[in-house]
């Protein structure tokens, strides 16, 4: 593929790894931008942003128009959704969504009315004065979330602005077949510029850096001129070498800065704040003419798509739409976003998200990896391709094993999940897949301990609790028996006082007897009585 | 249709294409062999490719595994291809047999076959078979230009598997050489000269010793250097390991060399002389049993290289590459463990002493 002769303005550093898949990328990006018919029904996934579900606002049976909000973001870590295209709202319910998990979840079904009519916008026409919420709330509402692929809630990840003083655009779009950036790079330059000025005002006009590969000559020649034209002199262009994967937020800070963001820390802690190309038209659009994100910039290819090119797309149009719209074969398989990091949609049915920016309709034997699996043989070609350093052979030693301690001791969690090392691998190993199993199940294991914790907290809560319970019961009755055996030594004291006057009166008394009934009894056997009723008196005490 | 896991995109290599890299750039110097020492090396290596195959086969199918995707993954074929030619050329067959068959069965499928064997097989057969037939394992025809009488392939054929030549030729015959003295490879040569008392210009006035080593195995192993290049261009092996292998000979014998070129040998001769080249560029590279890590490469090949020239120098036997090989083999695990590479945003590391134990 053609390469630009450009020279980065901003010095490149290297990375580590990375490979040189086949780009498959002149398919695509030689049309221009174009549009496709409207889907009948739309299928808007409202969990279609990193974070929590939309709360629909919507009723069955309600009409909306282009752009009104059908879902509101649950407040804390989520998007607005707005509808795609003016129609009726026919049922809010469990549909397959764009996910690899092939699950169902809530998606709103939108049946279009063809009139693709607006509701009222509300351009912002004094972005100079508004302040930094005011922005941000704007953004907030328009539904703007992260373009790249991660659809992360825009309004959250510009909060922060407390040391940051670079903001990189990252138009480097390293995966195969997609050329969405570059397109939009190529028509709508002017547009993404001055939403990344929008973003660069956020943070008092910070200085821009837009990481692109050399392989986009169009692009670079239409981000110098928009550059030119709109006098925008805080922009620098940061030209890499075409290579897989270049365009990883890590590893495109690691080019353009030659720092690396600290393990568990954000780019933000370097000062740097990154956001896709798309995102920031996204931002323009969403601020300039106060359009909310309902629609997004989509490669079409694939051996099998008959009209490849780049199209803008309203989310919710089933992809089965887009096959047929494009005149397509139907796909041997369907993978949504790159073949690098995409994954295969379990059904045709699904609506584009906002994270789709590409679709490949495969043609059988286009995207291999489902040769047999032979032994890994620790040729070590995935360490040489790994862009995070790791022994991607040790890693799969220990996830095969179950040796989930070992493989987080070899960084399991630093795998950025790129697939290069599956690439490579001469074995045909499909190594993310055991990365994503091992990485799954220490979480889960996470989870579960936690909550293990919590039950054995619980238990041990509760065994004290029953502990002091009867220590208190035992304590209890220890008092009230030692009260009892007080009250019936005092009332043995009584007794005894009793006695003795009671064996007194008995001696008395009988002393008178013996002296009335018998006087001739020996003076012997009277001093034995009194004796024993001495003893008696003394056993009492 | 079962769903896939990305990545979808592959590149087209595999194991077997590796394998046949392996033995295709072992051509020439097969080729420069059997031009040097006759067909006795062709010989060999039928015996042990056809030992490794039944082998293999045989002890899949004892463990249950599939037979075709294995036996034809190649690594079997690529550890009898080695082995037999570190082999002298007129070996007895069923010595061959044994070798190889024994590389397969120990020292691959008892650890659990393909990539989990510690020692290099084809290393294994050969140390297996060095100390129990020391003298016919030492025996090498001279160079045949030197030779008296040529092996053809029938007398080849025919002294391997009967023991003896077809015409009036004896064994002993054919191993002599113009001065009447039985031949030994170079290396073999200088070690008995230097301890009958000679020392090394001395010795090295021999017919056998010319050139950069000796004649033929300058020739053998420039043969096996470029094949190796060609395997390293094509990126079938890493270039660090056979670096490693020749800069860890050189820092042993270069020093010796210098202290005292009596008695020590000049590290080009080391370098061209014996199985350095093969070894070097086919055998340490052997990924199963080799470092993975950047830096555990260097230190692998160092230690070879090393041992190799120390072995040599201060050791009984002429040659060492199997013995440095398999002692590195098993320092691997250890050299792994300590030069795991920096991970991206990571500081550096100190590993505990007693990292491996957790």
């Amino acid at each position: 593929m053609e390469r630009s002769s450009f020279v980065s303005e901003i010095p490149i550093y290297e990375i580590p790894g990375g490979i040189h898949p086949e780009e498959h990328k002149t398919r695509s990006n030689q049309a221009d931008i174009r549009r496709l018919s409207l889907a009948e029904e739309l299928v808007i996934n409202l969990k279609g942003q990193a974070g929590n579900r939309s709360l629909p606002i919507v009723q069955v049976g309600d009409k909306v128009l282009k752009g009104q909000v059908i879902a509101e973001c649950d407040g804390i870590f989520s998007a607005y959704q707005h509808a795609p295209t003016s129609g009726e709202v026919i049922a809010i319910e469990n549909r397959t969504i764009a996910h690899p998990s092939g699950l169902d979840d809530l998606c709103i079904v939108l049946k279009a009315d063809g009139k693709d009519e607006w509701c009222e916008l509300s351009p912002v026409t004094n972005i100079e004065d508004m302040d930094r919420e005011a922005v941000l709330t704007q953004i907030f509402e328009k539904g703007v979330v992260g373009l790249g692929g991660a659809s992360f809630p825009s309004h959250i990840k510009l909060k922060q602005h407390e040391g940051i003083h670079t903001l990189i655009i990252n138009a480097a779009e390293c995966e195969p077949y997609i050329t969405c950036d570059d397109k939009l790079l190529q028509e709508h330059a002017k547009d993404v510029l001055l939403g990344a000025e929008i973003i660069s005002k956020l943070y008092h006009n910070i200085d821009i850096i837009i990481g692109i590969e050399d392989n986009k000559p169009q692009a670079i020649d239409a981000i110098q001129q928009a550059r030119e034209e709109l006098e925008l002199n805080n922009i620098k262009l940061g030209v890499v070498p075409t290579k897989y994967p270049s365009g990883g937020e890590k590893q495109l800070i690691q080019l353009l800065t030659g720092k690396e963001v600290p393990h568990g820390k954000l780019p933000a802690d370097l000062g740097l704040v990154m956001h896709n190309v798309g995102t920031c038209y996204a931002i323009q659009q969403a601020l300039t003419k106060g359009k909310p994100l309902v629609e997004r910039l989509v490669t079409l290819t694939g051996d099998n798509c008959k009209k490849p090119g780049n199209y803008w797309v309203p989310f919710g149009t089933p992809v089965k739409h887009l096959v047929q719209a494009t005149d397509s074969e139907t796909p041997k398989r369907l993978i949504m976003g790159g073949p690098m990091m995409g994954y295969q949609l379990p059904s045709a049915d699904v609506g584009i998200v906002k994270a789709t920016n590409c679709i490949i309709m495969s043609a059988d034997g286009e995207l291999g990896m489902d040769q047999t699996a032979l032994p890994c043989i620790r040729c070590g070609a995935c360490m040489d391709a790994c862009p995070a350093s790791l022994l991607p052979q040790q890693l799969f030693w220990h996830a095969q094993a179950d040796e989930f301690d070992k493989a987080e001791e070899y960084d399991l969690f630093d795998c950025i999940e790129c697939g290069a090392c599956a690439y490579v691998c001469p074995s045909h190993i499909p190594l993310v897949q055991h990365y994503r199993y091992a990485k799954s199940t220490i979480r889960n294991n996470r989870v579960e301990k936690i909550k293990a914790e919590k039950a054995r907290e619980r238990f041990e809560a509760r065994q004290e609790r029953l502990e002091r319970v009867k220590r208190e019961k035992a304590e209890r009755h220890r008092k009230a028996a030692e009260a009892r055996k007080k009250a019936a030594e005092e009332a043995g004291k009584k007794d005894a006082k009793k006695a003795a006057v009671q064996a007194a009166l008995a001696r008395v008394k009988a002393k008178k007897e013996a002296q009335q009934s018998d006087e001739s009894q020996s003076k012997e056997s009277q001093s034995d009585q009194s004796q024993a009723d001495d003893n008696n008196s003394e056993g009492n005490n | 249709m079962a769903l896939l896991s990305s990545p979808f995109a592959k590149k087209t290599n595999s194991v077997t294409q590796m394998m046949l890299w392996v033995i295709g750039a072992t051509v020439p110097g097969l080729l420069v062999m059997i031009y040097f020492f006759g067909f006795g090396v062709l010989v060999n290596l039928l015996i042990a490719c056809t030992t490794a195959i039944i082998t293999e086969a045989l002890v899949l199918k004892l463990r249950q595994r599939p037979i075709a995707p294995i036996l034809w993954d190649g690594s079997a074929l690529v550890t009898a291809w080695l082995l037999a030619l570190a082999l002298p050329p007129l070996l007895p067959w069923w010595m061959t047999v044994l070798g190889t068959s024994f590389a397969i069965i120990f020292a691959k499928h008892v650890y659990g076959g393909l990539g989990n064997n510690i020692f290099n097989p084809a290393m294994v057969g050969y140390v297996l078979l060095l100390i129990s037939f020391p003298l016919e394992m030492t025996t090498w025809l001279p160079p045949q230009s030197l030779a008296d009488n040529p092996v053809g392939p029938v007398e080849a054929v025919s002294i391997i598997f009967t023991g003896a030549a077809s015409n009036e030729a004896t064994i002993d015959m054919l191993k002599q050489g113009v001065d009447g003295y039985t031949m030994a490879t170079p290396l073999d040569h200088i070690k008995t000269e230097l301890a009958q008392g000679y020392r090394i210009p001395e010795a090295e006035t021999a017919p056998i010793i010319k050139g950069l080593s000796g004649v033929g195995w300058q020739w053998v192993n420039l043969a096996f250097l470029a094949g190796g290049l060609v395997l390293m261009a094509r990126k079938v092996i890493g270039w660090q390991i056979p670096i490693a292998v020749l800069l860890g000979m050189g820092l042993i014998s270069l020093p010796l060399f210098f202290a005292n070129s009596d008695y020590y040998l000049f590290p080009m001769f080391h370098g061209f002389a014996g199985a350095t080249m093969l070894g070097a560029f086919f055998i340490a590279t052997d990924p199963v049993t080799a470092s993975t890590t950047p830096k555990g490469r260097w230190i692998f090949g160092l230690g070879i290289g090393a041992i190799t020239v120390l072995i040599r120098t201060f050791g009984g036997y002429p040659d060492a590459i199997a013995f440095a090989v398999l002692l590195m083999n098993m320092a691997v695990p250890m050299i792994d463990y300590y030069t795991k590479p920096r991970t991206y945003g990571h500081a550096a590391k100190k590993r505990k002493a007693d990292g491996g134990a957790q």
